[in-house]
């Protein structure tokens, strides 16, 4: 039986990755990514126009609505695809939650650190990044709450304020179109702060472009 | 021979035995998974094993050390070393420790089939004639995967797609409890100080 104990010979056999590179966002998720990222900045500023048309008026209200409601339903229709390829692919495990509580508050102390102190030393992040899990804690936790809990709630007030006559049942059910709509516009609100957080924390990689770099090729760079 | 091929994975990085798991159980091969040098080193008392793969770097017990273990245990179980922090010193040691091989993360799914192919076969031609080799490396390809491995596809889909959508739900349940567990953790920290000092002084 061959044990190894032959040094050099048996290390010549031994298998190394070709590739330094991970291979961590697939065609899918781009498409979906880049998509979503032009429509969401479409749909913040016709939304913006549509709540606030009497502060400044870059299009009709009529082309806003129309614009935003086009925009909304091809950003849902985007929104398949990545659901579609994360629940049919191995992938899945991106989202899965950390079960085991303890080395989640760990992970999740240490990465807070980081973010709070040791990015701004150069440090590196402690965590690594891999194709089954490219998520950080922080990230996980938040991606998990906003892809599967805050974007259909969204969604689905969107869809009732789109066709208010069509919805009246559920809308009454909900508390009435104000509430709707108040759900509709903090959602909104988070999203604007969550878009520009997420480019900034986007131009935080080894170079201020890595990550956005990473984004159109799908491999992280070390 | 029926029986499928036993591959255990040692990490204590959970996903890592998850990634194993989910590439090699389509290949026919029953995979396990330990979280510590410990825990393997028990599983490997009462299981026998084809092919053990071991992360080095581990809380407790490393890699390396579990390498010695097994090999002392029972040398003829191949032993395959995966690290993020591959050097050259530990794939020097691990050669003479008697690893079967070495390789860095991050792995593919390709590389964890060619890998657990290529240890599995190197192992079968050490003991037994070359006419059965090939017999005993593709079987478990073969025979089990589209019928007694049909319904824990099912099962393991159902549950990837279960924890999926409650992923949300409990990670706004972290969301809630982080304030109060680093509340904890700074008053865990301020009361060990606060001993230190008092008992010092």
């Amino acid at each position: 039986m061959s044990t190894g104990h032959s040094g050099q010979k048996e290390l010549e056999g031994w298998i190394k990755p070709p590739n330094p590179e991970l291979y961590i966002n697939p065609l899918p998720v781009r498409i979906w990514h880049w998509l979503n990222a032009l429509g969401f900045v479409v749909l913040i500023l016709t939304g913006i126009q549509i709540r606030y048309a009497n502060l400044f008026n870059v299009l009709s209200f009529e082309t806003a609505v129309k614009t935003h409601n086009w925009v909304a339903f091809t950003v849902i229709a985007n929104y398949f695809v990545w659901l579609g390829f994360y629940l049919f692919s191995d992938k899945i495990t991106v989202y899965h939650p950390e079960l085991n509580m303890r080395k989640f508050f760990d992970k999740a102390f240490k990465q807070i650190i980081y973010y709070s102190y040791g990015i701004f030393r150069g440090e590196k992040s402690p965590h690594k990044v891999q194709p089954y899990d490219k998520f950080n804690p922080m990230q996980s936790i938040t991606y998990q709450i906003v892809m599967l809990l805050v974007v259909p709630i969204q969604f689905i007030t969107g869809i009732m304020m789109w066709d208010i006559k069509r919805f009246e049942a559920p809308i009454a059910f909900l508390g009435g179109i104000r509430s709707v709509d108040t759900v509709h516009v903090l959602i909104f609100i988070f999203f604007v702060s969550f878009t520009m957080i997420h480019a900034y924390m986007g131009a935080l990689g080894h170079t201020p472009s890595a990550h956005f770099k990473e984004m159109f090729t799908g491999y992280e760079e070390e | 021979m029926n029986t499928k091929l036993q591959v255990l994975v040692i990490d204590d990085d959970a996903v890592v035995g998850r990634s194993f798991d989910r590439v090699l159980s389509e290949k026919g091969y029953e995979v396990s998974t330990a979280l510590s040098g410990e825990e393997a080193l028990d599983s490997i008392n009462e299981h026998d094993y084809d092919v053990v793969f071991t992360d080095i770097k581990m809380p407790g017990m490393d890699g390396l050390e579990v390498t010695e273990r097994i090999k002392s245990r029972c040398p003829w179980t191949p032993v395959v070393v995966i690290t993020g922090y591959g050097t050259q010193e530990n794939e020097a040691r691990a050669s003479v420790l008697g690893a079967n091989g070495f390789v860095r993360k991050p792995l593919t799914p390709e590389m964890i089939e060619n890998i657990t192919l290529k240890t599995v076969s190197d192992a079968a031609k050490a003991e037994v004639p070359a006419q059965d080799v090939e017999h005993m490396v593709e079987e478990p390809e073969a025979v089990n995967v589209n019928e007694a491995e049909a319904p824990k596809r099912a099962n393991s889909m159902a549950k990837n797609i279960g924890l999926f959508f409650a992923s949300p739900f409990i990670a706004l349940g972290y969301v809630i409890a982080l304030p109060f567990v680093g509340f904890y953790m700074f008053a865990k920290l301020g009361h060990e100080a606060y001993s230190k000092r008092h008992t010092n002084s």
